[in-house]
This record gives structure tokens, C-alpha cells and sequence, in this order.
């Protein structure tokens, strides 16, 4: 897979407020996401999670180092909206994000910015609205939908786009278990079926275990990366830094520490196959 | 509960009226508008009257939609009515004290009461039969003119349209603050006036808060989008005008001429 997003050696600082020292949210970070793939980028409040989101569509500009986005440098005014429509992203409120008081007329935002000819933009707008599920809610107001259905509604506005990549910064920190699921699904199947790259930014664990590569962030560093099974099999360092793990591989961690030389499981089939190994076999009958 | 207040007043439906161009509809209503007032005896007033009537008939929406917007305004209607009454000069009919009304008073007070009733009738079609968002489409396109003198139209119809789509979601957010601040024991029944509004600053302060929160995230999601103002922006929903706005504003013509010629054949009305 080719390389789609490259941050080199990238820090950031916020403008300080008056009379304090500029702070340094991150600190020589570097990170490549590849063409196609699905990346979870995991870490505390605060760890420079969300700031890197914003860097990788040129929203912010790193104070030191370099972005890339398929070979363009973030810096270049010329290439701002190439590199916005190519990099979508998705924030985590979904009542403050969606610009129209129509479905649809919200999807369409993006490409009427783009000057996409008024045929085209309806084409994109309901082939976007389908890949979402969202194709019958068309004429209703976002103010109506659940909180699900209006992050699903966003993700529609970017994929008219015809985005290569979607960076979605917590889109389900403000979602109900349903609305979670829905939005997970969603992201999923366009990673698959659309080959869209998806980075996924969040701080639930097992969000990330299904990712096909999880970075973890801590103050303003890369603390550990690689598969999920290579990440979350480090239980001792990601502990060290408050960090979780997913239920089970917490599970399977402990027994392990009691003396049952069980394998690191990510989920929860995993770890029932894993206990179950234990178990005497069910007499039948 | 806050949420229940009708916004807009639009109803949606199916009539000719609804599917006609917003922007011919915006310049007709308004035509007749201004020959509701051009209008100097009965029979002139009686052809934008009629048109008014005709579309109330051709919207389709139920009349008790139209007789609420003019309970609204019977106040002002027979404020200025019976003002009117006192004015204009004719035969005296009545003497009361040391006013008295006289026969052209009594056609004035009926000539204005005629004139802000349709008025209102009118703009009460074109509201209901224009859902917001085509409004301010309409408006956008009407206004492009007006670009020569820098005024930023692409702006307004931008601020208009997020100024309806945030009004359902403050509102939702007055009516939370409002439970919340409640459930810390405010009260915000009872007292006076100025005691009232005094409790209303704890649920204004945090609404504006939140508000200022909300319009950066929007800015921030719109910069995403790649919006950068009007400029190179297409719509996805091209505006076009047909055979049934043609023949509208074919009628609306003739109407609004036949109301001149009354005017210059037949003796005014108003004194």
C-alpha cells in the first residue's frame, strides 16, 4: 500500500494566552497512514490526538516539521481545497457540523463549494446519502434524526466530496451504544467497499481492536504502534500510561499474571475460546 | 414547551401555488402588494383582493391556517381602522361630542382595513406555500443584482439559512437550560416583571455561551467542507421558472394594469 498521509517530525503549539508560555501540544511527531487503510489513533484528552486531525487537512499548519497529503505540503495555499476535499473530516458534535436545514441540502454543501456542475452534485448527493443508509431520511430535518443518523449525515457531506480519506475525531464520543454501532458499521463497510483510507480518532478500546492498525498517543508523542494485537499485547506499558485495554485482553492479562499461560485475546470470542480451553469438556447426555 | 412555538408557518403540500418559482412568487406578491396601495377607489381594490382570495383558493392550505395569521393582527386592523373613522371629510353621519364621523370616514376605515387584511393574507400565502429554505434561495437570486453596490448577498442568504437551521436546536437547548436551571431550584414563574426577567439572565448567559461554542465548531466544519464565500459556488437545486409561473405573471399583469385603468376612469374613493 502506498503512502497516502505523512507527518515528519511535526510540532505544534497553540497561540499561548497572554502571558504564558507557548506549550508544545506536540513534540516531533511522525506518522504515515497508507492508502486504503483503517487506523485508529488512540490516546488520553489532551495527548494531541485532535490537533493532529486537524493538521492532516491543513485546518492547522505544524509550527515545526512537515505534512504530506498524497505528496502535497500542507503549507501550500495552492493546494488548500485539493487538500481538504481529498482529506474529509468529521467532528465529534453532530448538531454543530451540519450546515442546511434539509438532509440532502446539507450533503450537497461540500460540492456546491467545489463548483460541481448542479447534476453531478445531485448524482453525488444521493449515491452518498445510500452509502450511509441515510437515502430515505433525504427531505427531513437534521434536527429530527438521532444522533447516530446526524453523524452518519456528516460522513454523507464528506463522502460527496469523493474524499481518498476520512479523519473522523470522535465521532462517537456523543452517541447512544446504538448510534455507536451504526457509525462503525458505516465507516467500515466504506473502508471496504470504497477503499476510502479511515482514520479513526478515539479513546474507546474496543473501537480500536478493529481497526487494521492502532497508533497510540501520549503527551504529544507516539507512545507504541502497530496491529491491534501487537498494541494491546504491551499491557504493562500502555498501563503505565493510563492507557486501557479492551475487557478481554484485560481478562486473559490477569490470568495470565496467576499463573495460566493464557494467549493475549482481543475480543470477546477470542477470549471465550481461550477460557474454554480450560474447561473439562461437556459430558453428553 | 418551548419546541412547540410553529416556526416559519410553512405547509407543505402539493398546490400549483407550492410548485411555482419562489423568486416569481416573492416579485408577484409583492406587486400586489404595491397596487394594494396604488388602488384609489373600490373597484380598483377589489382586482388585488381578488387575486388575494384566488390564491388563498389555489394554495390549498386550510383557511383556519389564514383566519389564525389574521387573528393576530385584528388588533391593529381595528386600531387604525377606527382612527380612520374620524378622518375625510362628505356627509355627516354622526355627531359625537365634538367629533363626528363623516361619510368618507367611514369608506377610509373600510379602505385600509381591506388593504392591511389582504396585506397580511397575502404574505401569509407566500409563507405557507415557500418552505424557508426556498425563500432564502430566492432571495439570494433576487438580491444578485444588488452585488454592484458591494452588498455581500451571498452572505445574507448564507447567515439566513444557518439562522434556520440552528433555530429548532436553541430552542431545544432554552427549553434544557431551562429544566436545569429549575431543577437548581431558579424560579421563573413567579414576581414581577423586572423579577422575571432578572431570572431569565441565568439561562440567556449559558445559551449565549453555548451558542458562541456552536458557531465555532460550525465555522470549523464549514472550513472543512472547503467553504470559502460565494465565489465559484454552484447549487445543487437550479431555480427555473415554467409554464405555470409564465401564465401567473401574465394575469398578475393584466390585473395590476386593469386596477390603473380603473383608477384614471372611475372616481376615487379616498378622502
Amino acid at each position: 500500500m502506498s503512502e497516502f498521509i505523512s507527518a515528519q517530525d511535526v510540532s505544534f503549539a497553540y497561540d499561548p494566552e497572554e502571558g504564558q508560555a507557548p506549550r508544545n501540544v506536540l513534540e516531533g511527531v511522525s506518522m504515515r497512514i497508507r492508502r486504503g487503510e483503517f487506523v485508529a489513533l488512540l490516546g488520553h484528552n489532551g495527548c494531541g490526538k485532535s490537533t493532529m486531525a486537524k493538521l492532516f487537512n491543513a485546518m492547522l499548519l505544524p509550527t515545526g516539521g512537515k505534512v504530506f497529503v498524497d505528496g502535497m505540503d500542507t503549507v501550500d495555499e495552492a493546494v488548500l481545497y485539493e487538500i481538504r476535499r481529498r482529506v474529509g473530516l468529521v467532528l465529534q458534535n453532530p448538531d454543530n457540523q451540519l450546515v442546511a436545514s434539509v438532509v440532502e441540502e446539507d450533503v450537497a454543501f461540500g460540492p456546491e463549494n467545489l463548483g460541481v456542475p448542479p447534476e453531478e452534485i445531485r448524482r453525488r448527493v444521493d449515491e452518498a446519502l445510500k452509502a450511509v443508509e441515510m437515502y430515505d431520511f433525504r427531505l427531513n430535518a437534521p434536527y429530527k434524526l438521532s444522533g447516530g443518523q446526524k453523524q452518519r449525515v456528516a460522513i454523507a457531506g464528506i463522502i460527496a466530496m469523493q474524499p481518498d480519506c476520512i479523519v473522523l475525531d470522535e465521532p462517537t464520543a456523543m452517541l447512544d451504544p446504538r448510534g455507536r454501532s451504526e457509525v462503525l458499521r458505516t465507516i467500515h463497510r466504506l473502508n471496504r467497499e470504497q477503499g476510502i483510507t479511515i482514520v479513526l480518532i478515539t479513546h474507546y478500546m474496543d473501537e480500536a481492536v478493529q481497526a487494521d492498525r492502532v497508533i497510540v498517543m501520549d503527551d504529544g508523542n507516539v507512545l507504541t504502534e502497530g496491529t491491534p494485537r501487537e498494541v494491546f499485547s504491551q499491557v504493562e506499558l500502555l498501563k503505565k500510561h493510563q492507557l486501557d485495554v479492551p475487557q478481554a485482553t484485560e481478562l486473559t492479562y490477569r490470568l495470565r499474571g496467576m499463573g495460566f499461560p493464557m494467549p493475549c485475546t482481543l475480543n470477546e470470542e477470542e477470549c471465550v475460546e481461550a477460557l474454554a480451553a480450560y474447561l473439562p469438556p461437556v459430558q453428553a447426555g | 414547551m418551548i419546541g412547540d412555538i410553529a416556526f416559519g408557518q410553512f405547509i407543505p403540500g402539493k398546490s400549483p401555488l407550492h410548485r411555482m418559482d419562489p423568486r416569481v412568487k416573492i416579485v408577484l406578491i409583492f406587486l400586489f402588494i404595491v397596487f394594494l396601495f396604488v388602488a384609489q377607489n373600490f373597484v380598483a381594490l377589489a382586482l388585488p383582493v381578488l387575486a388575494a382570495l384566488a390564491a388563498i383558493f389555489l394554495s390549498g392550505v386550510p383557511l383556519r391556517q389564514y383566519l389564525k395569521s389574521v387573528k393576530a393582527v385584528i388588533f391593529i386592523v381595528l386600531f387604525t381602522s377606527v382612527l380612520n373613522l374620524f378622518y375625510g371629510g362628505g356627509q355627516t353621519l354622526l355627531k359625537l361630542g365634538f367629533m363626528e364621523i363623516k361619510s368618507g370616514g367611514v369608506s377610509n376605515a373600510i379602505f385600509i382595513a381591506v388593504r392591511i387584511l389582504t396585506l397580511i393574507l397575502l404574505s401569509a400565502v407566500l409563507t405557507f406555500t415557500t418552505s424557508p429554505n426556498s425563500l432564502t434561495d430566492a432571495i439570494e437570486r433576487l438580491m444578485k443584482p444588488l452585488k454592484v453596490f458591494h452588498v455581500k448577498v451571498h452572505e445574507i442568504a448564507m447567515i439566513m439559512t444557518i439562522a434556520l437551521r440552528f433555530v429548532p436546536t436553541l430552542l431545544e437547548e432554552t427549553d434544557k437550560i431551562m429544566s436545569a436551571q429549575k431543577a437548581r431550584g431558579a424560579d421563573l414563574e413567579s414576581g414581577g416583571l423586572v423579577q422575571r426577567a432578572k431570572a431569565l439572565l441565568p439561562i440567556l448567559i449559558p445559551l449565549f455561551v453555548s451558542s458562541f461554542r456552536r458557531a465555532y465548531d460550525l465555522a470549523m466544519a464549514m472550513e472543512c467542507r472547503c467553504y470559502h464565500g460565494g465565489e465559484g459556488r454552484t447549487k445543487m437545486k437550479v431555480l427555473h421558472a415554467g409554464k405555470g409561473d409564465a401564465a401567473a405573471c401574465a394575469v398578475s399583469c393584466l390585473l395590476c394594469a386593469a386596477v390603473i385603468v380603473c383608477n384614471i376612469l372611475l372616481p376615487g374613493s379616498l378622502t
